[in-house]
């Protein structure tokens, strides 16, 4: 207990020297019954699970609440499950604005939270700090900044790294379209295409979360790429190499984004000889030793919980929030988090490659770098230790 | 550049082992890229038409129990036990999804309509999906063995894999088998008794009970072996697996869920024809809608004239 | 009959204004109120449900399908900015799942549950892939499906969701209660007694599956205004399975069934969110439910009615006094042939089951046909009256051939039978049944016709009544349509000596009450020498004997075939 009320009081002080000299008569963030509520909608249950994000949320907060609060304020985290499904997502998120009134949302991470709940958001006037935006909507609404880079960024940014690094000429895309992703999809293979110059060579938005690959694999093979772009989750990552593998291809570069980089997955496939590469959202977990992890391990480690992609998502999204939060001058209300969001200087964090800003725009997707991964031997390599950072387009 | 795509290969002179005939026949490769999902389809057809003939049962969780057996044989070999004696466990495991379905089945619906069956087993459906996908994970790849890894031969510049001959061969062997024992044996001809009249057959001696288990066993035996072969090419999830029986049924339906050859024709063909829309691409998309069309069209075609329901 | 829809019209409207006030009027925290609108939109979805997989029997996976369609029409009108707002989106949406619906229903015309659940599900698969490349209209511009200015809070949205809710129960009350609404239930109990009384078995299916279908998609739209915007997960394969498993556990083709249904859907959420259980026991739960509301053939709605009725004093129906003066007129048939057959022959298979039968029923008399079992006399009703695919020789009404008309036509043209075994659907009241089988009896003429048989209170419900009483409704309903023909299959079986003594003057009084002539099929030797003038005798499908009961009974090759066990009481 005493290791982590050091270090928190540390961080405390820091901020609130901080806060002092930007206004003399600033008294830090204050609140009702000494508590500050704090959501997060996930997917636990059902056909993904999504947890470890809002549970290193919960980590984060614990640590902080260990160490006193901010400012004397306790952080109330409620987890709320949404199975996947839009009605119960929708329920789960009236359920902690309205009952549990929590101040913002932070740390969620759900197949469907922001396409089913940004409305309500807006509604409602409340700001979600998502800890892993996942589908398009994360993305696109004025209510929801993650602190993911996201698939559609993620995608640009390898489809640019496979031109500029692996010297691909003829990259193609194999996209499986869910839930209004087509559009999203598109815009970042246009995005690449203004950045780099080419043109994509094929790019198909047909791949299916179910079923055999094989007529895929067979499509990229004739159509002569030289690399292969896709947004397979992780058990399809595995049942794609497997394909190829069964197909005997070789001489394509396979491109995933972050789904795909889990030590499960480098173990499933520890036995091919394909070259894989995934892009990550943040700082890869797996380089234990890496100096950007160290306090993120450190933390995860006193908490107990597991060091994952997803567990630095949720922790970054808490590290996010409490900065934001101490810089308050006055009540914790949803109001006042709100403006606070809005009005954020970026923050910077050594997890993630790119500064966090909510801001006030329609959309928000601040994270714009990414590491690349590769697969040798049944372990993830850094193949770019330095960050790629995407140049803009416009 | 490592890793990388070594540039000649695209750019020089075609490698050797393409012969032009492969790039002049597209649709060729990608109908032969789907005769695995054909044979997936045609066994667990059969398998559903077996169920239906001596049973009386449609069965909507067929593919959920092999999905229950071939989970148990991952957890096995995850946690580091030999692969054969894995395979038995989750045939086992299998087996007795199957017996404890069937259970239900003839304890509380021996006697009711086929649709009230049916939609028994939808709901059991619904269960079962919870369960596994709460026991399974629906998150994370699981690392499924390959139980008989390799290729076969190649055709039309695909790899037909030893798996897809298998399953093929497979659904081949159990319709081969199934109309055997349904037409020839003795025990198969009290079974379809049964199917017909339980009460009757009760009467005749029949023990209506432990062959109505038996058939669930054997069934639920054999679709866990086949989900079993062809699990590492499909994503390893409970829900996606369980839900192959979707395709199944229509494979079973053109069969008129009597005729075990044309399940078996009927599954090979969705497979194939599936392989086929993939490669084009304003119908790729919806390709999922291809059991449908057939089912439609099979349905139109043998019902076009009107039929009074024996039973109605 | 109209009274009884009138009173359930009555109870749904004055549920519907006290929860209506009560949300309108604040007692009720904003969440509940969102969680109630959710309960009321998911009753809308499970009406529809209720009523095609309830009422009409067929297994449908695929309502969220159809819920699908209205949602994503709402949203395009939204963007399109189309003119009347929500309500008429709604109602637009709705018609646009109709051709779903019916599209969907086609093949189920003639195809039993099993075929049609296939077929759903495969629906429902090919839809989810379809919409899952379909972003909700509006979602990538962050425009929203607005809420009507007057209903735009959660408890005006309650209100206005509690509208549509309130309409379609009353709507489907009231519509349930009609021919139509018997003949969903008669279809499911029996196609061919349906038939048998002149639904057509398609109208009944497709009308079933549309108005279902337009329900649904009035749902779609109403989540549509409810959340904003949406995503193909709210009308996946998955949902409509639950749905489906839900419906059959509650009972969704009641009122309050659908609204048990929505409570379940959206309470055991909560319920588990409270006692931080994981959310995916809700299926499972609704899996064991559903499987145990199939295995005790109860559903939760039906206990709730059963126990009701248990604590209400029981409503004796008021003994009636109809005189056969109330009974409907006699129509005026031409004298001459009613019925002629001319060398009817069915093959099943190398079986000859009729072998060159030819018959004439005379207008205004009773015939009778007779023979030992297996004889070919059930074929022989059915081959009239339109069930066998085919057959040889020739069936005329009158003067008109009766070849190539379905058995419904053929009913609606005068030919009526009923059956060996009882066909009512047991959820039908007995008026109702009445109502089915006849167009247009009035409340008069049905008591008067009642009475004629002994047939219990119209209000009764046909599964309170015995099995030899549901015989003579059985009659009832076929003379009530008074058509030219009646074919009457052993209508005397399972009663007591008294009881077909009293059947036998009935049916002696058919031609002059009614004006349709009668072929009877009996066993019972006294019963067909009573009121018969004239008898045909049936052997191995073959006539060996035809003419005055008197004569044709005392033949010897008649007594050889049939009667021999019989020989002394024929000769007494």
């Amino acid at each position: 207990m005493h290791w982590k009320s050091r270090l928190f009081a540390a961080a405390l002080a820091g901020i609130g020297l901080a806060a002092m000299a930007g206004t003399a008569s600033a008294a830090g963030p204050t609140c009702k019954d000494g508590a500050i509520k704090v959501g997060a909608v996930s997917t636990v249950t059902g056909p993904a699970d999504f947890s470890e994000v809002p549970k290193a949320t919960q980590a984060a907060f614990d640590a902080v609440n260990a160490a006193g609060g901010i400012n004397g304020c306790k952080i109330d985290y409620t987890i709320a499950d949404d199975k996947a499904d839009p009605a119960v997502a929708a329920q789960a998120a009236r359920d902690l604005i309205d009952n549990k009134e929590a101040v913002a949302l932070v740390g969620s991470a759900s197949l469907l939270d922001c396409a089913v709940n940004s409305a309500t958001y807006s509604r409602k006037k409340i700001l979600s700090v998502q800890g892993l935006g996942v589908d398009a909507a994360c993305f696109s609404s004025p209510n929801v900044a993650p602190v993911n880079v996201g698939p559609y960024t993620l995608s640009t940014a390898m489809a640019y790294y496979a031109t500029n690094e692996l010297k691909s000429k003829k990259l193609c895309a194999f996209f499986i379209i869910i839930g209004g992703t087509q559009e999203a999809y598109k815009k970042s293979i246009e995005n690449w295409e203004k950045i780099s110059g080419q043109k994509v060579h094929l790019i198909d938005l047909t791949l299916p979360f179910q079923g055999d690959l094989t007529p895929y694999v067979i499509k990229a093979r004739d159509a002569g790429c030289d690399a292969v772009l896709t947004n397979q989750v992780e058990p399809q990552v595995v049942q794609l190499i497997k394909t190829v593998d069964a197909q005997k291809i070789t001489g394509i570069n396979w491109l995933f984004l972050a789904p795909g980089y889990t030590e499960q997955v480098a173990k499933a496939l520890a036995d091919t000889k394909q070259p894989i590469y995934v892009g990550t959202e943040w700082e890869p977990y797996t380089e234990k030793d890496s100096a950007a992890n160290a306090q993120w391990i450190a933390d995860m480690q006193k908490a107990n919980r597991p060091l994952t992609a997803f567990s630095q998502g949720g922790y970054l999204a808490a590290q996010m929030f409490l900065k934001v939060v101490a810089s308050i001058d006055g009540e914790v209300t949803r109001e006042s988090v709100s403006k606070a969001l809005h009005d954020m200087q970026p923050l910077t964090n050594p997890l993630a490659g790119s500064p966090y800003v909510f801001g006030k725009a329609k959309t928000h997707s601040p994270m714009q770098a990414t590491k690349v991964m590769k697969l040798e031997n049944g372990a993830w390599k850094v193949e770019t230790p330095d960050w790629v950072v995407l140049p803009q387009a416009k | 550049m490592r890793g990388g795509a070594d540039p000649d290969r695209y750019f020089g002179p075609k490698p050797a082992r393409f012969p032009d005939w492969e790039k002049m026949n597209p649709l060729l490769t990608s109908a032969v890229a789907g005769l695995t999902a054909g044979g997936t389809y045609a066994l667990l057809g059969v398998c559903a038409v077996f169920t239906y003939r001596l049973v009386a049962v449609v069965n909507f969780t067929g593919a959920a129990i092999g999905t229950a057996g071939t989970f148990v044989l991952i957890a096995l070999f995850e946690a580091g036990f030999p692969i054969w004696p894995s395979v038995l466990a989750g045939i086992a495991a299998g087996t007795l999804t199957g017996v404890a379905i069937g259970y239900i089945m003839t304890r509380w619906f021996g006697e009711a309509s086929a649709s009230t069956k049916a939609a028994v087993t939808v709901a059991l459906l619904v269960g079962l999906i919870a369960i596994g996908l709460r026991l399974t994970g629906g998150q994370h790849p699981h690392n499924m063995p390959e139980l008989f890894p390799g290729s076969a031969f190649r055709l039309a510049g695909v790899e037909v894999t030893i798996a897809s001959v298998l399953t093929i061969g497979l659904a081949v062997l159990f319709t081969i088998l199934s109309d055997l024992f349904l037409n020839r044996t003795k025990i198969g001809l009290n079974l379809r008794a049964l199917a017909d009249r339980p009460m009757a057959a009760e009467l005749l001696g029949v023990r209506v009970q432990m062959l109505s288990l038996l058939v669930w066993g054997m069934t639920g035996a054999f679709t866990t072996f086949a989900l079993m072969i062809i699990a590492p090419q499909r994503s390893p999830n409970f829900m996606t697996l369980s839900l192959l029986v979707v395709p199944a049924l229509a494979a079973a339906l053109v069969g008129v869920f009597r005729s075990f050859w044309w399940t078996l024709a009927g599954g090979i063909a969705l497979g194939l024809v599936e392989g086929l829309a993939s490669s084009i691409d304003s119908i790729s998309q919806y390709r999922s809608a291809i059991p449908f069309l057939v089912v439609l069209a099979v349905l139109l075609w043998s019902q076009r004239e009107a039929r009074w329901d024996e039973a109605r | 009959m109209k009274r009884a829809s009138l009173r359930a019209s009555l109870v749904i409207i004055v549920v519907a204004l006290i929860a209506g006030g009560v949300a309108y009027a604040g007692l009720l925290p904003s969440y509940w109120v969102f969680l109630a609108t959710s309960v009321l939109i998911t009753g809308v979805a499970l009406q529809s449900l209720g009523l095609v997989a309830g009422r009409t029997g067929m297994i449908a996976l695929c309502q969220m399908s159809f819920a699908g369609v209205g949602a994503w029409t709402v949203g395009y009108l939204n963007i399109a900015e189309a003119p009347g707002g929500l309500p008429v989106w709604i109602l637009i949406g709705g018609l646009a799942a109709v051709p779903f619906g019916v599209a969907i229903g086609l093949p189920a015309l003639r195809l039993r549950g099993i075929n049609l659940a296939i077929v759903t599900l495969s629906f429902a698969t090919a839809f989810d892939t379809i919409l899952a490349t379909m972003t909700y209209p509006g979602q990538t511009d962050f425009l929203q499906v607005p809420r009507p200015e007057l209903f735009d809070s959660d408890e005006g949205y309650f209100v206005f969701v509690l509208l549509f809710y309130g309409t379609i129960a009353v709507a489907l009350e009231i519509i349930n209660r009609t021919r139509l609404g018997a003949s969903w239930l008669a279809v499911r109990h029996s196609e061919r007694a349906a038939a048998a009384h002149g639904v057509s078995i398609a109208t009944a299916k497709l009308s079933a599956f549309a108005i279902s279908a337009f329900v649904a998609g009035v749902s779609g739209g109403l989540l549509a205004g409810y959340l904003g915007t949406l995503v193909a997960e709210n009308f996946s394969m998955m949902q409509s399975l639950s749905l489906y498993a839900v419906s059959v556990m509650a009972g969704a083709h009641f009122a309050e069934g659908a609204i048990i249904g929505g409570l379940l859907v959206v309470m055991f959420p909560e319920l588990l969110r409270r006692l931080d259980w994981p959310q995916d026991i809700g299926n499972v739960f609704f899996a064991i439910g559903a499987t145990q509301a199939l295995a005790s053939g109860e559903t939760m709605s039906e206990t709730f009615r059963r126990q009701v009725r248990k604590l209400l004093p029981a409503r004796k129906p008021k003994p009636v006094g109809a005189s056969t003066q109330d009974l409907p007129a006699a129509v005026e048939r031409p004298v001459g042939a009613a019925l002629t057959i001319d060398g009817l022959t069915v093959r099943y298979g190398s079986v000859v089951a009729l072998n060159n039968v030819s018959l004439t029923v005379a207008a205004g008399t009773v015939a009778g046909l007779i023979g030992p079992n297996g004889a070919g006399k059930s074929t022989f009703i059915d081959a009239v009256a339109g069930f066998l695919s085919s057959y040889q020789g020739s069936v005329r009404l009158g003067e008109r051939p009766l070849e190539g008309m379905s058995a419904h036509r053929r009913a609606r043209a005068g030919v009526r039978r009923t059956w060996q075994t009882n066909r009512i659907a047991p959820e039908l009241t007995v008026g109702g049944y009445l109502a089915l089988a006849a167009r247009g009896l009035s409340a008069s003429e049905t008591r008067a016709l009642l009475d004629w048989l002994d047939c219990p209170h119209p209000d009764m419900l046909v599964s309170s009544v015995d099995a030899g009483t549901r015989r003579l409704l059985d009659v009832a309903g076929v003379v009530a349509a008074r058509p030219a023909v009646v074919l009457l299959d052993e209508p005397a079986a399972g009663q007591s000596h008294e009881e077909t003594l009293r059947l036998g003057q009935r049916i002696a009084e058919i031609p002059k009450l009614f004006g349709s002539a009668v072929l009877l099929v009996e066993h019972d030797m006294d019963l067909v020498r009573a009121v018969c003038s004239d008898v045909t005798v049936l052997d191995f499908g073959q006539v060996i004997a035809s003419g005055p009961p008197a004569k044709v009974l005392g033949e010897r090759a008649v007594k050889k075939a049939y009667l021999g066990i019989e020989e002394e009481s024929v000769a007494a």
